[in-house]
């Protein structure tokens, strides 16, 4: 069955989507606003900004991959669609980090899941940041609204047997669960959101919000790296953009200068921040690519008797928050549980060991249930997060030190994981770790846990959720941007995307930063348009 | 997930390894530099892994996936992975494949292979206790960048292998479902 191409169909209409690569060097461009970044914040960014009448281009660094590029297809997806490859890891490599590089960035390879910003991080923000106007009450309509305009609403199939492991472990525990609210219409539940939906049923902004930007005449310019800014006083006169070569690992094709009264950074964690310490923006307090968080996840892997086929069906559709607020938002770190997506290649790598070891493991992946824990970073003083920093050929990377607050954190997750899944059925259990073992029983695998190392490479670590690095308050001296978005220092920068939060989210967060950049693009809009 | 490769050579890590080892490991780039470029240059049809890396990595590759039927008996699966291994590599950074260069560096090259690894002779003749003990080795080892190898090496190995269909019957997984 074929399903239509949307993007492509766009195009064929006259929507102005350019491939960087193939423009005369030194082209210029101008408009209202420059857009840098197409996923969640840059994409929320663009509708709202061409529908308030501004001239707006878009720019983004990855490929323009759509519908029919789509095709299931784990390591081709890992090696197109993802920063670095899929190889993107913290400095040290202890932490492994999955981020999007794509025309709809993270957004088109997400699993869905779609949370509002939870109250306690609202009111942290507040108290411990200098965040105003972002409360729950003033947040819900926005909320709502890209509820609506994405299709958000918890999942109503039945969960595959994968996530239904939470859920029937928590029901035996009775400890909460619930079920994950989703951005799709029209789902086949097939479960390569991973690998792009091949289907457009995704509501990510590859076929929301990016559409309607351009049905209203934006630009989309894609595979072009915004390299530097230009300043004349408090302003940014300049963007100076390089086309990326075709395996997107190099900007060493055309150059391009854009134009515009208003920059709006929409590049995500890591990458915005690494923009402004390369165009050495002025940071008389050095908070620049500070306080980046990742939501840690460690992993627990458990085999049972019957079939679970985590390969299929949505990825992502039960939760747990019961270790997620237990002691507030401060004190040691909260967890929200969830599972991966089963997947061959990336399950792979986190079952451990190898040799006959992975392979009897492997044997066993049609029976294995993956769960993990979003370790909450950010808000107790134990938990600074990481920096940006520039290497020698000026990308960027995270240092983000592990720290005994964190593997505290690791050791109590591998232990809530277990009970379920032992709850759940499970016949034995492992820690995801070097040196994890099956447990058959959890007084075995509580004596496992306590006599693991928690050191680097020991303990498998990975990411899907950078945040931070232009963290948002109306303290100069603490903040990048003021709880609008706009830059204490310049005038015409406003940041909208995941590098605005001062902490981590505490859910995914994709829904937070749909939100809130809904709320402050609105502004910023109505602002611009009068003048 | 995919963390891969960023092992990187501090003067800390190589004061840790011990006066013979960095000996060996310093003439690394000495060695790099005296056979001038070639060594930097991917193999014909690669785009990152080089001469010197193949048959590293095709001695890996059973070690580390087991006693698969499909690896075994199927003589061109080395070199299927091989090449989607490099197909993954080619679209990371010039940091990530500089830094995986440099691991298999260390492992081709003789003067800091065999202090490393144990392997006192070419990976081609290794036997699969001396391979296993290498693994084992750096596993489980004190050193930061050597268990930050064992992990890079097994990521990327098994994540190639299972990205080929022909390893996926033996899993149980049906494969991708068809649009």
């Amino acid at each position: 069955m074929s399903v239509p191409d949307i993007f492509r169909q766009g195009i064929e209409r006259g929507w102005q989507v350019i491939d960087a690569s193939l423009q005369p060097d030194n082209s210029v461009f101008e408009a209202d606003v420059i857009i840098i970044g197409s996923g969640a914040g840059g994409g929320t960014s663009a509708q709202i900004m061409a529908e308030a009448g501004l001239k707006v281009i878009v720019l983004e660094e990855g490929a323009l991959k759509t519908s029919s590029d789509f095709k299931n297809d784990e390591a081709k997806a890992y090696a197109e669609l993802y920063q670095e490859g899929s190889a993107r890891a913290t400095r040290d490599g202890g932490i492994g980090i999955l981020q999007g590089r794509a025309v709809g960035g993270t957004t088109t390879v997400n699993w869905t899941s779609s949370f509002r910003t939870p109250e306690p991080t609202l009111q942290h923000w507040a108290e411990a940041h200098a965040v105003s106007g972002l409360d729950s009450a003033s947040l819900a309509p926005w909320f709502a609204q890209m509820e609506e305009r994405l299709g958000i609403s918890p999942w109503a199939v039945p969960p595959n047997a994968n996530n239904d492991v939470i859920r029937r472990g928590c029901e035996a525990l009775d400890w909460h669960w619930a079920v994950i609210p989703r951005n799709v219409r029209g789902c086949w539940n097939l479960g390569y959101c991973g690998t792009g939906c091949p289907v457009n049923a995704k509501q990510s902004m590859l076929v929301t919000t990016l559409p309607a930007a351009l049905e209203r005449g934006a630009v989309l310019i894609y595979r072009a790296r915004a390299e530097r800014l230009q300043f004349n006083g408090d302003q940014i006169s300049e963007v100076e953009c390089r086309a990326m070569n075709q395996l997107q690992t190099l900007a060493d094709g055309p150059r391009l200068r854009l134009r515009a009264r208003h920059v709006v950074l929409a590049g995500g964690g890591i990458n915005s921040p690494a923009l402004l310490l390369r165009s050495k923006a002025p940071d008389p307090h050095q908070r620049l690519g500070k306080r980046t968080f990742l939501h840690p996840v460690n992993f627990t892997l458990a085999q049972f008797d019957q079939p679970i086929n985590g390969f299929y069906g949505a990825p992502q559709s039960i939760y747990s928050d019961h270790f997620q607020w237990q002691q507030g938002a401060l004190g040691p770190m909260g967890f929200k549980l969830e599972v991966p997506p089963m997947y061959p290649s990336i399950t792979s790598a986190l079952l451990g060991s190898h040799g006959q070891e992975n392979f009897q493991r492997m044997r066993q992946l049609a029976h294995s249930n993956i769960m993990l824990a979003l370790l909450r970073d950010g808000f107790d003083d134990a938990s600074p997060g990481g920096s940006v920093v520039l290497r020698d050929d000026a990308t960027p990377v995270l240092d983000y030190p592990l720290t005994d607050y964190l593997w505290e954190g690791a050791r109590r997750a591998y232990l809530a994981m277990a009970e379920i899944q032992f709850a759940a059925g499970a016949r034995e259990v492992f820690p995801v770790h070097v040196h994890g073992r099956a447990s058959r029983t959890m007084a075995d695998f509580r004596q496992q846990v306590e006599g693991l190392s928690y050191r680097i490479h020991d303990v498998r670590l990975a990411s899907a959720h950078v945040m931070g690095g232009c963290a948002m308050g109306d303290d100069p001296q603490r903040a990048v941007v003021n709880s609008q978005g706009r830059h204490h220092q310049l005038e015409n920068l406003t940041v909208l995307d995941g590098s605005l939060f001062p902490t981590s989210i505490g859910a995914n967060p994709q829904l937070s930063i749909y939100g809130i950049v809904a709320k402050l693009a609105t502004g910023l809009a109505s602002e611009l348009s009068r003048a | 997930m995919t963390s891969l490769a960023q092992t990187r050579l501090s003067r800390r890590e190589l004061l840790k390894i011990g006066a013979g080892a960095s000996l060996a490991l310093t003439t690394v780039g000495l060695t790099a530099t005296l056979s001038g470029c070639s060594s930097s240059r991917p193999s014909s049809d690669f785009e990152v892994l080089r001469d010197s890396d193949l048959p590293v990595l095709a001695a890996l590759l059973p070690a580390l996936v087991g006693a698969h039927p499909a690896l075994t008996n199927q003589p061109q699966a080395i070199t299927a992975t091989l090449r989607q291994l490099d197909i993954s590599l080619a679209h990371t950074s010039a940091a990530i494949q500089k830094d995986v260069h440099d691991l298999l560096g260390l492992l081709s090259l003789p003067l800091t292979r065999g202090p490393l690894t144990g392997i006192w002779g070419s990976w081609e003749q290794a036997s699969p206790e001396r391979l296993e003990a290498f693994l084992q080795r750096w596993r489980d080892s004190r050193l930061e960048m050597l268990r930050q190898g064992y992990k890079a090496l097994s990521q990327l190995l098994l994540m190639a292998w299972y990205a080929l269909p022909l390893s996926w019957e033996t899993t149980g997984y049906p494969g991708p479902p068809q649009i």
